[in-house]
């Protein structure tokens, strides 16, 4: 077994794989929360359930990147609340609008899009990696975020963080062959693509349910926050 | 006259000592010389150490011409015999034209003038007198399945003719991706049980040529190294002479600078590929193949693919016929499930969710019936 054939296996049958257990896993997840069903609410409504929602993503959208100094999140650690913007930009630029990634995308979907050039994709990837080491150095002295993080969130960020070193490392041809780091690279992105669903990296999905419900809920007591 | 020295051939062929240096100048640009051998291995006498540094094109040609020519058996399994082409058409009147003057090719099976029993007579004789002495280059791949039945040549198998050769070669080249690698003939389902050369032969050093074909200064370039310094070039961990294949395509490419651009040819005739935007959406493999195509390039220095305007197919690294479309992103995944595998998927995890959510709900109701009971 060399590393052609585990690169061949990598982007080959346990790519399928990866992505079917994805797929069924996220089913499974989606099904299990909409089944927990809404308790019957009989408060008489004051205000709009979709007024609320869309207040909610709006200003999920809006003070979030833009004014994020009314939040106390941030105005208690900038640091680490700007480091988790700056991860998951750079985490979506270099999916979406990553080259070698739309590829994957137009392959898949079978429709593609414009992309940006390398350098930009590049150092949002470099500041995506900086950003998670400064999240997990906040993990390890933070006394209150240390004793909330067990394996299954040191995990979390192991399982993100090696798809993201190893592309990096990949893309400026660094220590190793290139098919060497393109096969560390899709073994690390399996294992991601079976680890989402079960851990809380699905919050890129049930995300958008919290902002909804809660957004829903408060639109409906007139108190949108 | 195989006995003669080089120095001598080529004064029997009217090639002047002006010309002759000439034509090494382009060899020693050519070897990329700063991979010259460790003296000891070199068999250069000592005072000559401190010429190594700048290696001149006279001092080559002194060597050369001092050494006898090498006798070289070159032969053809599952090949389509476009490595030999592309190296006896190739119109380099310097390099390839300066190797084919420094060795005797013994035993050719398409440039042969000798055909059947006589042809395999000459091979065994030559295999015979230059024992331990001949360069032995392959081209094609072996099948192996069904005792290798698939391709025999005088009633022998492919494995047979190519261990006898091995045994007494003083080197084994392969040259082409089939020899190397296995190329076309190993793509799946691969029904011969195709092998390159070096996953045969294992107790001797097989250097490689890949490439569909191989580039001739490639080929021509390691034969010089071997006649020059009696040693095999410095070679990677796919047993491929550095000095050809150090650097990839892309590190390259006349295209780079669109690359890095995000400037990208969208198909084969739009304005980008009019403009010469690189061809990465296009399928183009630069990024992960090893040669020297983009620095060498094809016909005398004229062109090459990517120059023509077509994405690299990758053709210098192993299973190229497999890695995905030549037209589909080098990135793109090799194996992409149905719509109705995904579906399934989808319907498996969604029916497994909603049993797991029914048993839960019954669990509670009859533990709340047995509360209120
Ligand atoms: C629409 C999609 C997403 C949204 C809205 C979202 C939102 C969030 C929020 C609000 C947090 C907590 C605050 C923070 O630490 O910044 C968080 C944390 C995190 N997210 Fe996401 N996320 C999304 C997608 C993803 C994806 C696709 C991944 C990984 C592949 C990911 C990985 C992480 C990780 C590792 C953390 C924890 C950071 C830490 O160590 O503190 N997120 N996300
Ligand atoms: C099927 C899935 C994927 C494939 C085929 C793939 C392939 C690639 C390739 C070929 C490159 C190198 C591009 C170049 O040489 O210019 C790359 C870079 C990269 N990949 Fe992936 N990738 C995949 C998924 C992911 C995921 C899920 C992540 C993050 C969680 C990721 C993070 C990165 C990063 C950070 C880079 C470096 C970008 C840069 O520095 O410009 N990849 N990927
Ligand atoms: S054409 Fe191919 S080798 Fe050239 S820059 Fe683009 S991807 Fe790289």
């Amino acid at each position: 077994m060399n590393w052609e054939n585990i690169l061949e296996f990598a982007r080959g049958p346990f790519f399928q794989v990866a992505l079917l257990v994805f797929v069924a896993g996220m089913a499974y997840r989606l099904v299990r929360v909409l089944a927990l069903g809404w308790k019957p609410d009989r408060v008489k409504a004051k205000g709009s359930r979709v007024g609320g929602v869309a207040v909610s993503f709006l200003k999920g959208i809006i003070i979030w990147p833009f004014v994020p100094w009314v939040k106390n999140t941030f105005s208690r650690n900038p640091v680490i609340y700007l480091a988790g913007g700056l991860f998951h930009l750079g985490l979506f630029v270099v999916i979406f609008l990553g080259t070698a990634h739309m590829l994957v995308w137009k392959s898949l979907l079978g429709i593609g899009w414009f992309t940006l050039p390398l350098p930009i994709v590049d150092w949002l990837a470099a500041g995506a990696i900086v950003a998670m080491i400064a999240l997990f150095i906040n993990r390890l002295v933070n006394p209150v975020l240390k004793l909330l993080t067990g394996p299954a969130e040191w995990l979390n960020w192991l399982i993100v963080f090696l798809p993201m070193v190893t592309g990096y490392i990949m893309t400026h041809h660094l220590w190793l062959e290139y098919d060497t780091l393109f096969a560390l690279h899709m073994l690390a992105v399996d294992v991601l693509l079976i680890w989402i669903p079960m851990s809380r990296i699905s919050h890129f999905m049930f995300y958008f349910f919290a902002k909804a419900i809660h957004g829903s809920d408060f639109g409906k007591r007139a108190v949108t926050p | 006259m195989p006995d003669e020295t080089i120095g001598q051939h080529l004064k029997r062929q009217g090639i002047s000592r002006r010309d002759f240096v000439k034509m090494c100048g382009v060899l020693v640009g050519a070897m990329g010389l700063r991979y010259a051998p460790p003296l000891d291995e070199s068999g250069l006498p000592a005072h000559l150490e401190n010429v190594r540094g700048f290696t001149s094109a006279a001092f080559i040609a002194d060597t050369l011409a001092s050494k006898p020519r090498v006798p070289v058996i070159w032969l053809e399994f599952q090949d389509c015999a476009g490595c030999s082409e592309a190296l006896t058409r190739s119109q380099d009147p310097t390099l390839v034209d300066l190797v084919l003057n420094t060795i005797t090719i013994e035993y050719h099976e398409t440039l042969s003038a000798a055909a059947g029993f006589q042809a395999e007579q000459a091979k065994q004789d030559a295999m015979k007198k230059y024992a331990g002495k001949y360069v032995l280059v392959v081209e094609g791949s072996i099948p192996t399945d069904n005792d290798g039945v698939y391709c025999t040549i005088g009633g022998r198998t492919a494995v047979d003719l190519l261990k006898e050769a091995a045994a007494g070669a003083a080197a084994i080249i392969a040259t082409g991706n089939c020899a190397s690698f296995g190329g076309i003939p190993k793509a799946k389902p691969n029904p011969t049980g195709a092998k390159g050369v070096w996953e045969l032969i294992t107790d001797k050093p097989v250097v490689n040529i890949p490439g569909c074909p191989a580039i001739p200064e490639a080929t021509t370039g390691t034969i010089a190294n071997f006649i020059v310094f009696g040693a095999l070039p410095q070679l990677d961990s796919l047993h491929r002479p550095l000095t050809f294949y150090g650097h990839t395509i892309h590190d390259r490419c006349l295209r780079r600078a669109f690359y890095e651009a995000g400037k990208f040819a969208e198909s084969f005739d739009d304005e980008g590929a009019k403009q010469g935007w690189c061809l990465y959406k296009l399928g183009c493999k630069g990024p992960t193949t090893y040669n020297s195509c983009a620095t060498i390039k094809w016909d005398q220095g004229l062109s090459f693919p990517i120059q023509s305007g077509h994405p690299c197919l990758g053709c210098s690294e192993p299973n190229f016929w497999d890695g995905g479309g030549f037209y589909q992103g080098q990135s793109a995944p090799l194996d992409r499930p149905t719509i109705t595998a995904v579906g399934a998927a989808a319907a498996a995890g969604a029916v497994i969710g909603v049993g797991v959510a029914a048993a839960n709900r019954m669990q509670k109701t009859s533990a709340k019936v047995e509360k209120g009971g």
